[in-house]
């Protein structure tokens, strides 16, 4: 097949340590980093722009959370929160007339600040109790955002987002909107790719491993799970702020309530913890797939004649968008990431996997 | 005793295999003959594959990732290598499982409670936990305490007492002197062959400890690399020159000087 | 501020905290079982109320008639929830089982929104909205009656605790390799957790769904039912009664004053306030066990 080996030997550390184990890999990325670019001329501008776009940015933003839950073992349900900290900065920023890159920065900058907030409930507790605090920051930072009007605009105001402007061009077109997150999406993969050849990579998942014993080794469990909440709150910040700034141009507290937040757990976690290419897989699914079951229930259920009521139709995604939780959950617990590693491996291996397994 | 015309064992396990995870292979044929009502060893070493021999037989495997992949077990003549672990307990099969497990939380009286079996009236119920009291005074004594805070010894009686309750006909001792002293090893030994004698329990007993073992058994197997390598009645056992130096510490008169490790090598490990 | 309308904010409080204590006692039957906090709780209420109502008015059914029908019909989901969703997850990391009871929170949501619509049913009980005058005391009648109920519910707990199914389900929450070494069967358990907290579910989603209607703010109450589970302790049935009264009283009084000074909605704040003070300085709570971890 494509992959033209059978079985992955390494024979010394540096080649176990590259990015991609495979050739085969690598040409692969590079086909999709083609197609990637190569988008706005291939896809019209209505799927590039609702579906493309938001995949790109979500990706990110989910790479930012699979930080901190998949490689340091941080649970986090409060994630939606820390975007909104970023996207509401950065306007902000930008309304007081900070240039666009600048306040992109700052926004991640806030979000990484109140998000090593977060790091500190961390520090204190794990799993399932780390799930709860998180979970109760995230309804304390909904509470002031709709509560304090100078922040949000009004409780039942939003906020208008200024037109983006990047290295001194106003971008207004959807191609436009589309590489910037498109690069966004790129750097944070990059980033993402080789943290685990990194020390913190290393670290992190010592931490995630065991915290205690990581500390016996000398790994230091406070500095790095706050870096791992810092960094991933970054990212957090700057996906909100273009999130706001190139898709909803608006910025409204519901846009990143505790749904949202679930949601982004979601993605990663179907998607699979700790796995990159992963993340893309269960964004997509999360993101896309309960609105393109919903239409094709629509147009079936209107091509046999059946009447669907408005309410029906409209819960319809959320009872899919659960299903394929639970679906993910119990076909594959490791994630769609997993599935392909195991799609992978199979083929890797193909013709010669005679060996009963 | 070979020689006698053999009744049926109640436990026979048949050149079985456990694969873990679908990749490591934990016991590799092992085969194993319980007769009823005598009390059998498995010796070795750490890692040897005794534990995993006793979770195939108790079908706690599964909790493990592991299955049986090849080989059958038959318990009074049926074949259980495919039941669920409930329902082998229902059959008489209880496995007092390795690390004194007993339910923390609860007394020691709740202990025996939870194990009892579906059927059980409360009136046997009564009747067995004062039966189990009366082989473990020290328990009577704490029944109403938290099991998290007894010593040591007094958890492994609490183990094996739960187990009791279940009504086995083959009790599965996995390690029970384990982290205990040399006097409390002997007290539960000595309640081990009284339980044997008194209810006709046959016993299947792990041991490390191989010098206490087979003082109170009447045959062994001794496992190692997941394979039996020896197997014959306790006093074959105990003067086999391998045994000795490898399992007895060394026989009589040791000079630590001169143990000669390894110009013997284990023979049976190629 | 005068001692009696303290005095009636306390007590209003308290008997609000006790219907919180309806979904606690509901997390914690699952927590004890499986130790994850069942973020379906609130999905499970709405549908209980949901399941009552269609008895009731779909079918014409008297109250008392649906409402243990509803129980029974709840108590057999939660054994197929346990049977379909969680018995292939046992033994695996506390995220993915939380995920799971996440991920069935929505669908459930979901599904029941895709069934009954969105606009909110109202649920008849017949409880009269006269107060009840105690001495100076204002008392709702339905909070009385609901607080009657938690109680009732948690005597039979109680005592269902010293059963022998009872105390096979505390085995199955200390050790699950333990119970089925002595052939207690973990599924049925865990299955039967899921149930209770499925009838649980039911006479919250009643309650609940009398003071507010039937509708998608029921599911909303998980926060608060999580906060007082958390506050006395997550496996501890006395600690959510107790932490009910505790953080009803905590809430009716702080939002009293604290309302003024926000602009109200302050009630929110304080749970959540409650919850990660919780975590932060006693994640055992009030009445839980303190397991101690090791390397």
């Amino acid at each position: 097949m494509f992959y033209r080996l059978s079985g992955v030997y390494h024979t010394d550390y540096v080649s176990d340590s590259r990015i991609y184990g495979v050739p085969a890999d690598r040409n692969m990325a590079a086909f999709c980093l083609i197609i990637g670019l190569a988008a706005p001329f291939i896809i019209p501008s209505l799927y590039l722009n609702s579906y493309m776009l938001p995949w790109l940015i979500w990706t990110a933003a989910a790479l930012g959370l699979n930080l901190v839950t998949g490689w340091a073992g941080q649970l986090h349900l409060g994630y939606a929160a820390v975007m909104a900290v970023g996207a509401y900065s950065a306007i902000h920023a930008v309304r007081f007339g900070v240039p666009w890159e600048i306040a992109l920065i700052i926004g991640g900058l806030a979000a990484a600040v109140i998000g090593s907030l977060f790091a500190f409930a961390a520090l204190r507790v794990k799993g399932l109790y780390l799930a709860l605090t998180t979970l109760a920051m995230q309804f304390i930072m909904d509470w002031v955002l709709t509560h304090s009007a100078a922040i949000s605009g009004g409780s039942h105001a939003s906020l208008q987002a200024p037109t983006l402007a990047l290295l001194g061009q106003q971008i207004t077109s959807d191609t436009g909107y589309y590489y910037v997150a498109f690069g966004w999406c790129l750097l944070v993969t990059i980033f993402m790719l080789n943290l685990k050849r990194t020390g913190l990579g290393r670290a992190l998942v010592a931490v995630r491993e065991k915290d205690y014993a990581a500390a016996i080794l000398g790994v230091n469990s406070f500095y790095y799970k706050i870096l791992a909440f810092a960094t991933s709150s970054f990212i957090a910040g700057v996906s909100g702020a273009l999130l706001v700034a190139t898709f909803f141009f608006l910025a409204a507290p519901e846009q990143f309530s505790v749904n949202v937040s679930i949601q982004v757990l979601a993605m990663v976690i179907v998607g699979g913890l700790s796995s990159i290419i992963g993340s893309y897989f269960g964004v997509a699914l999360i993101l896309l797939v309960p609105g393109l079951v919903n239409s094709a229930v629509a147009s079936i259920s209107q091509g046999l004649g059946v009447q669907i009521g408005v309410e029906t139709l409209a819960h319809i995604p959320n009872a899919i968008y659960g299903a394929l939780i639970v679906i993910i959950l119990l076909i594959e617990p490791l994630g769609l990431g997993k599935l392909y590693g195991n799609v992978r491996d199979y083929l890797m291996v193909w013709p010669f996997d005679q060996i009963r397994k | 005793m070979q020689e006698k015309p053999e009744v049926e064992p109640i436990l026979s396990m048949n050149s079985v295999e456990v694969l873990y995870d679908n990749v490591m292979l934990a016991i590799k044929g092992v085969s194993v003959q319980v007769p009823r009502g005598e009390m059998i060893a498995l010796l070795g070493s750490n890692g040897a594959g005794k534990s995993t021999t006793l979770k195939a037989i108790s079908g706690l495997l599964k909790t493990e990732r592991g299955r049986i992949s090849r080989g059958e077990i038959r318990f009074e003549g049926a074949d259980i290598t495919e039941m669920l672990a409930q329902k082998r307990v229902e059959r008489g099969i209880c496995h007092v499982i390795e690390g004194r497990r007993v339910f923390e939380h609860l007394t020691p009286d709740e202990n025996l409670t939870a194990a009892a079996p579906g059927g059980m009236s409360r009136a046997a119920l009564h009747a067995e936990k004062e039966k189990i009291y009366a082989y473990f005074p020290r328990l009577a004594e704490r029944r109403n305490s938290a099991s998290g805070y007894l010593s040591g010894g007094e958890q492994q009686m609490l183990a094996i007492g739960r187990a009791l309750v279940t009504q086995p006909r083959l009790l599965m001792l996995d390690e029970p002197s384990l982290g205990l002293a040399p006097f409390l090893v002997a007290e539960i030994f000595g309640i081990i062959q009284k339980i044997n004698r008194e209810e006709g329990v046959s016993i299947l007993l792990v041991e490390q400890n191989a010098l206490a073992a087979l003082e109170i058994v009447s045959e062994g197997y001794l496992i190692e690399n997941g394979r039996v390598v020896m197997h014959g009645t306790a006093e074959a056992l105990k003067a086999n020159s391998d045994i000795q130096e490898f399992y007895l510490g060394g026989g009589e008169g040791t000079d630590f000087h001169n143990v000669k490790h390894y110009s013997r090598r284990k023979r049976w490990l190629s | 501020m005068e001692l009696v309308f303290l005095a009636e904010l306390a007590v209003n409080g308290a008997m609000t905290g006790l219907l919180y204590s309806l979904f606690a006692i509901g997390l914690v039957l699952i927590y004890k079982a499986s130790s994850v906090p069942n973020l379906a709780q609130g999905a499970l209420t709405m549908l209980g109320a949901y399941v009552v109502l269609a008895f009731a008015d779909g079918l014409g059914m008297p109250l008392w008639v649906a409402i243990p029908l509803a129980a029974i019909v709840m108590f057999g989901l939660g054994f197929g929830i346990e049977r379909v969703a969680l018995r292939r997850l046992a033994g695996r990391p506390v995220i993915m089982i939380l995920m799971m009871t996440l991920g069935l929170d929505i669908f459930l949501r979901g599904t029941t929104m895709a069934i009954w619509g969105a606009t909110s049913a109202s649920m008849e009980l017949g409880v009269s909205y006269e107060p009840l005058f105690l001495g100076d005391l204002f008392i709702s009648r339905i909070h009385l009656v609901g607080s009657i109920v938690t109680l009732v519910l948690f005597g039979a707990f109680m005592l269902f605790f010293r059963t022998r199914a009872g105390i096979k389900l505390k085995a199955i929450a200390d050790d699950y390799t333990a119970s089925w070494s002595v052939g207690i069967s973990v599924e049925r358990g865990v299955g039967l957790s899921w149930a209770l907290a499925s009838v649980v579910a039911v006479a919250a989603g009643v309650i609940w769904g009398e003071i507010q209607g039937v509708d998608q703010s029921l599911s909303l109450l998980l926060l608060k039912g999580l906060a007082v589970a958390v506050l006395g302790g997550l496996d501890s049935i006395l600690g959510a009664v107790v932490a009910g009264i505790i953080l009803g009283i905590i809430e009716n009084v702080g939002a009293n004053f604290l309302d003024p000074l926000v602009g109200g909605g302050s009630r929110d704040l304080i749970v959540a306030a409650v919850l990660i003070l919780t975590v932060m300085i006693r994640p055992h709570g009030l009445f839980g066990r303190h397991d101690i971890e090791r390397v």
